[in-house]
């Protein structure tokens, strides 16, 4: 579904993504683990065209998709839940949801997916109208996947969405991945909590310092490798 | 006797202030998708008026057809602003904006001199019905109008803003800029046609003031962009509401100010109360809930 | 030296003085709109000491930039935690309070013989010190030069001292200045009595050698220019300022080139300028490599 070739994404002089291939198969959840200061947020910010990589290509559903807008990226049927959720604070959750719909012209369908989205996240329906900046962090990030949703994406990628978040709600949101995957969304999941990203995925990728260093099944390394690896880096472990 | 001056007074000032309020909304959106000052905003609704009063000048140009060409001519010249100073810069080069805004009003404002070399010109009145008589209060029919058409303007872009697709965009861009192109709004489009929108208005402004006086000088462009900024910050920064509020806040302090006290200190009186709010009370107005948020956002100018 | 020459380079000189003064507060993260209100300080204050009180005019000068300095101290106290569009509203409110204040402004007295002072609207003429002193047109520019030299290097010094460092630092980013240990507030106090202070001594001398100054001689307009003129200069280095100055008044005023479409050209200039350097000519980057191929110049002749 999403192929990505050798990609680099630089700030000014420093690179951050220094030649990264990977790939998340159609209908499955790949999950992409390591360090702060990866480059994983760069990486999913690149692919969904609010940066532009320097070097590379990148495929959605065989489509070149590489250097193109955002807005045309969601148009092809991607969508990203961002880091920290970036909901819009000033409006409602409803508008919310509204703007997540924005390059839609069925009006009628999206307002049957925002009932379907108060039935899955039932905290939204009841916070219809309260301004989203003053919802709970887990309930801005249900906020952040309904809005992801309400475009349609046959892919989702999404940011460390339990970043911050009490574990009950973790397990919430890993749930609700667990679901959309099973109505046929395919994910791509980048995340710190090593064990919950272990338990949903097929497929996972490590990453440090800007480069793709292991691809595999979960249960191909060590749950407490990946954990080493994922938090501290490789670099430490060679000491 | 007092009392009724005080009337009379705060109706004057509520009309003279109808137009600041519609400055103000203008400069509110452009401030509030660019988060950087135009200072050529002032300039580009001279443009508008200036071609305006040209074409009444040289051809005698029926009234409609004025209004047309200023609204038409402040997009067209808020465009070109947008091309030369917004859409080259990213929100990082704040203060290049502002300066090369202001480059253009210098360049804008020799243009216009060159078209209207004189310092006053005519332009057609609005109406020409004789003043109402209220109770003791007088009311010009002019003032009448650009009162109602402030109100009209004022519904008109908050309807637009809360209610249509491309209003939602606007919002949407204004809140979370990154979240906006996330969810596939084409954030440099509408901040473009925002900024034509608001240059729009703005001639309407210009357009409805200069029919009040009957004339035009050279110094509206300087005058609309002052006005304009001080009623924004008086409102608050940020809202429709805000711009309104402080618009006619502004019109009727002034005259106020005036009767009492002579027009060397009006002014003095409106920069003095903005001076204050902004050193104990940078809310604004209408501030006290959004503050966090203006705060945030003016800081970044 | 011909008359209209001297005129051109004392007005480069004068008019330098303000730009100086924004571009200190530019550098510590401010954009104040207002640097004009201490440039009319200045010269109400320097003109009224030398015509008014009789004193000589290094004392005036001194006087003229201590005033304006204070003001700025004082309007710092109200306005520095401010900071973008309301720092730049606020600094504006405070320049055209004192425009207003100065054409309210009488002060008239009988001085030997011709009632003299400030006088409202029609501002504060007849300041004759150079002339009553038989200064040559050639030695007041000196003298203007002489002043703005030493400005700049005292500028140019500070900026390679911490403190120099340290109001870059904070006008990068003041948040991580702060977290770095440093007192953002006072370092941006003291960059505005300073600014303060130059912009005072710019108006002392304007008074003095224009013998007249008006409220309308520190309107917006000479406050925004003096922003602009940073920024088209460049904000590397002090020069940077002064370099916009020239390039205005000396190249495009002075030449009458463009007589007539000078703003046209000039502003169409500086907007496609700022789009290719938006930090101005001699912005960071310049300089850096200016002073690196000095220095390997000089190396090279060791």
């Amino acid at each position: 579904m999403l192929d990505v070739q050798d990609i680099v994404t630089s700030y000014g002089k420093i690179e951050a993504l220094k030649g990264v291939t990977l790939n998340a198969a159609e209908g499955r959840i790949t999950c992409l683990l390591g360090p702060n200061g990866a480059g994983k947020t760069t990486l999913m910010y690149s692919v969904a065209g609010v940066l532009k990589p320097r070097r590379g290509t990148i495929k959605l559903a065989g489509d070149d998709i590489t250097g193109q807008s955002p807005a045309a990226i969601v148009a092809r049927g991607l969508a990203l839940v961002p880091e920290n959720r970036l909901v819009f604070p000033q409006m409602s959750v409803a508008e919310n949801l509204d703007a997540g719909a924005y390059q839609r012209r069925d009006s009628a369908e999206v307002a049957v997916d925002i009932e379907r989205m108060y039935t899955r996240f039932p905290r939204l329906k009841e916070r219809r109208a309260q301004l989203a900046g003053t919802l709970s962090g887990g309930e801005q990030q249900m906020l952040a996947v309904a809005r992801a949703l309400m475009s349609r994406p046959r892919i989702l990628l999404m940011d460390e969405p339990s970043l911050g978040l009490a574990p009950l709600i973790v397990e919430e949101i890993f749930r609700i991945v667990g679901e959309l995957n099973k109505d046929g969304v395919t994910i791509f999941l980048v995340e710190q909590n090593v064990h919950m990203a272990l338990k949903v995925a097929h497929h996972f990728y490590l990453m440090e310092q800007g480069r793709v260093t292991f691809s595999g099944e979960p249960g191909k390394l060590a749950e407490d490798e990946v954990i080493q690896r994922a938090y501290l880096g490789t670099s430490r472990e060679k000491r | 006797m007092a009392a009724v001056d005080l009337a009379q007074n705060t109706l004057d000032g509520l009309m003279i202030g109808s137009s600041y309020a519609l400055l103000a909304i203008g400069f509110t959106l452009i401030f509030g998708v660019m988060r950087r000052l135009n200072l050529a905003y002032g300039p580009t609704i001279m443009a508008g008026v200036y071609l305006g009063t040209a074409a009444f000048i040289s051809f005698g140009a029926p009234i409609l057809v004025i209004l047309a060409i200023v609204v038409i001519g402040a997009a067209v010249v808020g465009l070109y602003v947008e091309r030369l100073c917004f859409r080259p810069f990213g929100e990082a080069a704040r203060t290049a904006s502002m300066v090369a805004s202001f480059a253009l009003w210098m360049q804008i404002e020799e243009a216009a001199m060159h078209l209207l070399p004189r310092h006053m010109n005519p332009f057609p009145p609005l109406l020409s019905a004789p003043p109402l008589q209220i109770g003791p209060l007088l009311l010009r029919a002019d003032h009448l109008v650009m009162l109602a058409a402030t109100l009209l303007i004022a519904g008109a872009v908050t309807y637009f803003l809360a209610r249509t697709r491309f209003g939602l965009a606007i919002r949407a861009v204004i809140d979370q800029p990154r979240a906006a192109a996330i969810v596939g709004i084409h954030v440099q489009r509408v901040m473009m046609l925002t900024f034509v929108l608001a240059s729009a208005v703005g001639g309407l402004a210009g357009f409805l003031i200069a029919a009040t006086d009957a004339q035009v000088t050279a110094m509206i462009g300087m005058w609309a962009t002052t006005k304009g900024l001080v009623a924004m910050m008086l409102g608050g920064l940020g809202s429709v509401k805000g711009a309104i509020a402080g618009g006619l806040l502004l019109g009727v302090l002034e005259a106020h100010a005036q009767w009492f006290l002579g027009p060397q200190v009006r002014d003095m009186v409106a920069w003095g109360l903005l001076f204050v709010l902004l050193a104990f009370w940078p809310g604004g107005l209408m501030g006290s809930k959004a503050l966090d948020r203006t705060m945030a956002v003016g800081r970044r100018v | 030296m011909d008359g209209y020459l001297i005129t051109i380079l004392s007005n480069i000189g004068m008019v330098s003085f303000v730009a100086l003064s924004a571009y200190i507060l530019l550098l510590s993260g401010q954009i104040s709109f207002g640097q004009q209100a201490y440039f009319g300080i200045g010269a109400y204050v320097a003109g009224i000491a030398t015509v008014m009180w009789q004193w000589p005019l290094a004392g005036a000068l001194l006087f003229g930039s201590l005033a304006a300095g204070a003001a700025a101290g004082l309007v710092g106290l109200a306005t520095l935690r401010l900071s973008g569009i309301y720092f730049a509203m606020a600094t504006l409110a405070f320049a055209e309070i004192m425009r207003i204040a100065a054409e309210l402004f009488v002060y008239r007295r009988d001085i030997g013989g011709i009632e003299s002072g400030p006088d409202g609207v029609d501002g504060f003429r007849d300041i004759r010190y150079f002339f009553a002193n038989e200064f040559s047109p050639l030695e007041t520019c000196l003298i203007v030069y002489a002043l703005l030299a030493t400005v700049l290097a005292i500028l140019c010094i500070i900026e390679r001292t911490r403190a120099g460092r340290m109001l870059r630092q904070i006008g990068e980013d003041p948040l991580l200045a702060e977290v770095h240990g440093i007192n953002v507030m006072s370092v941006r106090m003291i960059a505005a009595l300073a600014a303060g202070a130059v912009a005072g001594l710019g108006g002392g001398l304007y008074a003095h050698l224009m013998t007249y100054v008006e409220p309308k001689s520190f309107d917006i307009m000479l406050g925004v220019h003096a922003l602009a003129y940073g920024l088209i200069g460049g904000l590397g280095t002090a020069f940077g300022p002064i370099l916009g100055v020239l390039i205005d008044i000396g190249l495009l005023e002075s030449t009458r080139i463009f007589h007539g479409y000078r703003m046209i050209v000039f502003g169409g200039l500086v907007a496609v300028l700022l789009i290719v350097r938006p930090r101005g000519l001699l912005d960071e980057v310049a300089v850096s490599r200016i002073r690196r191929a000095l220095r390997r110049r000089r190396d090279a002749g060791d």
